[in-house]
């Protein structure tokens, strides 16, 4: 089984301590949240996984379906990253296509994956021609998402994947990355500021304050319960509308 | 891409031009050879006349044509390719190469070229300055410029996520910059090698006239050199030196305007924009709400082009005093356009087409210049999208505050202006000790506190928010949300709230606008849109919100 495990991971910026000692474990089948503010070092977390940024401590392993630990150039065949803005992830000069053959043949597939790629995320085959301007924002994700498959990647880390999206579609595109995480088998990290959507599409919920993860538990447990000062402080603020109109709070 | 006057007559000049040095040198004779008729006047079998020595000036205008072209290409080619080289490569490898890189660039730009060029050419023996040698130095001298703007292009572009997305897919770093960052450059590329063409014309030809230009090679500039020295102009033989001062002066000018219709192409704001025309001064009768402050009715905009956009359908709203109304709706549902026009504030290509904004018994879109600018901020102030990156970076937050009381308010004592400006930071919480702070040294949420504390300054009636939170962590505009409540009471001004976030406007407001495709779907008291939502797009939208309290896993199913 897939797992990858980040122990003690810390970075520092010029001195700034960005993210400072955090551990967890992703599990295929299963999605790890990671909620915060901006700031938090969530997504300096995401980056060091995608390695993009190098870390300043800490170790990240990846340990194969096989339960052999994956060799470092086979790790990008197996991370993949989806990144906050697709309006800015895909290349405005390419087409569809392009951003989804240039994947599998880095990983030793090939073009006429294309199609099935895009069907996998509910788009159809034709979409393949287009360009990034001519898709919607959601659209544009669901492309984004397949090039994170395209490599056979079993770890996703889904860097507030919807939070650039209108409202309307927000649900649906969550509900594709849930969907293809239970049947594909996939360990995700979810990063998001959202707590309501942390506590819907997670098995487990992390809350990060200023580089440390100050809570960390079930997503009920963490959300409806929370014990950290910084968690309460978080859950209360969302906006409420049950509390004004159903149990007679104030208007 | 459309294709554009200038773009047409550009590419068809600088197409004659570079057709009729290709061609001519075929048609017309050695341009070399001496006739004992000395300068005759164009006419017979010289079309263009002929030169002192009895040389065909149009066979020498096209062998020159050619040579001037053939030396733009080269040093057009050599230039890029350097400015690619340090622009690019530095900017994307970082680190010590990018400061290296840019230190060079930096150097190769204050030294001033012609001056250079000349020293390098005379310093070259005459028999050595070959077309090669010259076009050579020409590149050196004119590269730099080309290669801070790439930089600065390139910089911007390597930060953005499709290349980080490309490194993660395990592509290399010279496909990265090839494939994908070296494509989005070629608008960029494309004028920088257009203006290295005309330049390098231009400086071939000064050269020449100074007797610096290449030996091996016939150009425009060597014409104007030999006629220079032949007394063309004492001798009244313009036939001699206008032709190859206008081919010269033609192409460049072709260049510019194929150059001015890339940089439309890269920046779409350059094009030509249409007028504006008069928008409707439809004025209503009285309002029948007595307690309405604002009042739009049937109000329509629509923004003028090729394929005009109806942005706003036939919107009317009622905002009353101490009101919070709640305009929900999602990206380019035309909320921000409606918010601009209540304000006036919106531009041609928008227009209002149809419909009526009374504001407290006064016909807004009928108000003239003078009186809108005592309308504007006075009584009806607007807080803009990312308002909080909106503040001048450069003056402390004190100056920018007095500026909007020193505008409207000139007879305002100094010390009344200070106090006036401690007074509404208290009343958005902010320490007033902060006056004297620049934006930058300011939190977002500050900022943000900051232009709405700009906002109240001269107690308007009616505040417009346009998304003032979205920005924002949930924590701050928890904070934020509590002081417009507040606000609201003890001062009493009403507040229309721009949003797609719909929870917080059925917290916050107390009735609610949907807006869909520039129409109001449905408009209603809050409690209403949430307990009975009655338009499928409003229930769509509410059932986009998990709540926090409901059960895990409600909405997967």
């Amino acid at each position: 089984m897939t797992t990858l495990e980040v122990r003690d991971l810390t970075k520092t910026f010029h001195r700034h301590r960005a993210v400072g000692g955090v551990s967890f474990t992703l599990t295929a089948g299963r999605t790890v949240a990671l909620v915060g503010e901006s700031g938090s070092g969530k997504s300096t977390i995401a980056r060091m996984i995608a390695r993009l940024v190098r870390p300043t401590s800490g170790e990240i392993t990846l340990t194969g379906p096989d339960g052999e630990p994956v060799p470092s150039r086979r790790y990008r065949d197996h991370v993949q990253m989806i990144f906050q803005d697709p309006f800015a992830s895909l290349n405005p000069f390419h087409t569809v296509e392009h951003h989804l053959a240039r994947p599998l043949l880095l990983h030793g597939r090939t073009r006429a994956e294309v199609p099935h790629l895009l069907e996998r995320v509910s788009l159809t085959p034709d979409f393949a021609r287009r360009r990034p301007h001519e898709l919607s924002g959601g659209q544009r994700q669901r492309v984004a998402i397949a090039r994170a498959l395209a490599p056979g990647a079993t770890v996703i880390v889904a860097d507030e994947p919807v939070s650039m999206l209108d409202v309307s579609i927000r649900l649906g595109v969550l509900k594709l990355l849930d969907r293809l995480q239970r049947e594909e088998d996939l360990a995700v990290l979810y990063i998001t500021h959202d707590l309501a959507t942390a506590q819907h599409f997670s098995d487990e919920v992390l809350v990060m304050h200023r580089g440390r993860i100050v809570e960390r538990g079930p997503g009920d447990d963490v959300l409806l319960r929370p014990q950290h000062p910084y968690t309460r402080q978080l859950a209360a603020a969302a906006p409420d509308p049950e509390t004004r109109f159903l149990q007679g709070g104030p208007s | 891409m459309t294709w554009s006057g200038k773009l047409g007559a550009g590419l068809g000049l600088a197409g004659l031009i570079v057709l009729f040095g290709l061609l001519g040198p075929l048609l017309t004779g050695d341009p070399a050879t001496i006739r004992d008729i000395g300068l005759t006047s164009p006419g017979g079998d010289h079309l263009l006349g002929t030169t002192i020595i009895g040389q065909d000036v149009l066979a020498q205008l096209t062998h020159a044509t050619r040579g001037s072209l053939w030396i733009g290409v080269l040093v057009g080619v050599m230039a890029t390719v350097l400015s690619g080289i340090f622009g690019i490569v530095g900017a994307y490898a970082g680190g010590v190469v990018d400061e290296a890189f840019s230190l060079f660039s930096n150097v190769m730009l204050v030294i001033p070229g012609l001056p250079l060029v000349i020293v390098i050419a005379g310093f070259v023996p005459a028999d050595q300055r070959g077309t090669w040698t010259i076009s050579l130095v020409l590149a050196i001298t004119g590269w730099a410029a080309a290669a801070r703007v790439l930089r600065a292009q390139t910089l911007s572009l390597r930060n953005r996520d499709y290349v980080a997305a490309a490194r993660v897919s395990g592509e290399k770093t010279w496909r990265v910059i090839c494939v994908e960052i070296l494509p989005n450059l070629l608008p960029i590329l494309a004028s920088q090698f257009v203006f290295a063409v005309v330049l390098a014309i231009l400086s071939e030809a000064g050269l020449s006239f100074l007797g610096l230009g290449a030996a091996d090679s016939s150009t425009l500039g060597t014409m104007l050199y030999y006629a220079q020295n032949g007394f063309a102009l004492q001798r009244d033989a313009w036939w001699w030196f206008v032709p190859p001062g206008l081919i010269i002066a033609l192409f460049g000018g072709a260049l510019s305007l194929i150059n001015f219709s890339i940089d439309e192409i890269i920046n779409p704001a350059l094009r030509e924009r249409p007028r504006r025309r008069r928008d409707v001064v439809a004025t209503t009768p009285a309002v029948a709400d007595e307690d309405a402050v604002l009042t739009v009715t049937n109000l329509n905009v629509v923004y003028q082009g090729a394929a005009p956009v109806h942005a706003v359908k036939d919107v009317s709203l009622t905002l009353r005093r101490g009101e919070i109304l709640g305009l929900a709706g999602e990206s380019g549902c035309g909320k921000t356009t409606l918010a601009y026009a209540i304000n006036r504030l919106h531009r041609p290509p928008a227009e209002v087409t149809s419909g009526s904004v009374v504001f407290d018994g006064v016909d807004v879109l009928a108000l003239g210049p003078e009186e809108l600018r005592a309308f504007r901020w006075v009584r009806l102030s607007m807080v803009f999208q990312g308002a909080m990156n909106s503040l001048n970076p450069v003056t402390p937050i004190r100056a920018q505050l007095q500026d909007v009381l020193r505008t409207h308010r000139p007879s305002m004592s100094t010390s009344d202006r200070e106090a006036r400006c401690v007074e509404v930071l208290r009343l958005v919480g902010v320490d007033p000790a902060r006056l004297g702070s620049y934006p930058h040294e300011l939190s977002g949420g500050m900022r943000q506190r900051v232009m709405i504390a700009m906002a109240l300054l001269l107690e308007p009636q009616v505040m417009i928010m346009d998304e003032p939170t979205t920005a924002l962590d949930v924590l701050v505009q928890r904070e934020i949300l509590n002081e417009i409540k507040r606000l609201r009471d003890e001062l009493r001004f009403a507040v229309v709230f721009i949003t797609h976030d719909l929870p917080l406007l059925l917290e916050l407001s107390d009735r609610i606008a949907v807006m869909r495709d520039g129409e109001v779907v449905e408009y209603a008291p809050a409690e209403e849109i949430y307990l009975r939502p009655q338009h499928p797009y409003t229930r769509q939208l509410l059932g986009s919100f998990p709540s926090l309290t409901g059960e895990r896993g409600a909405l997967i199913r």
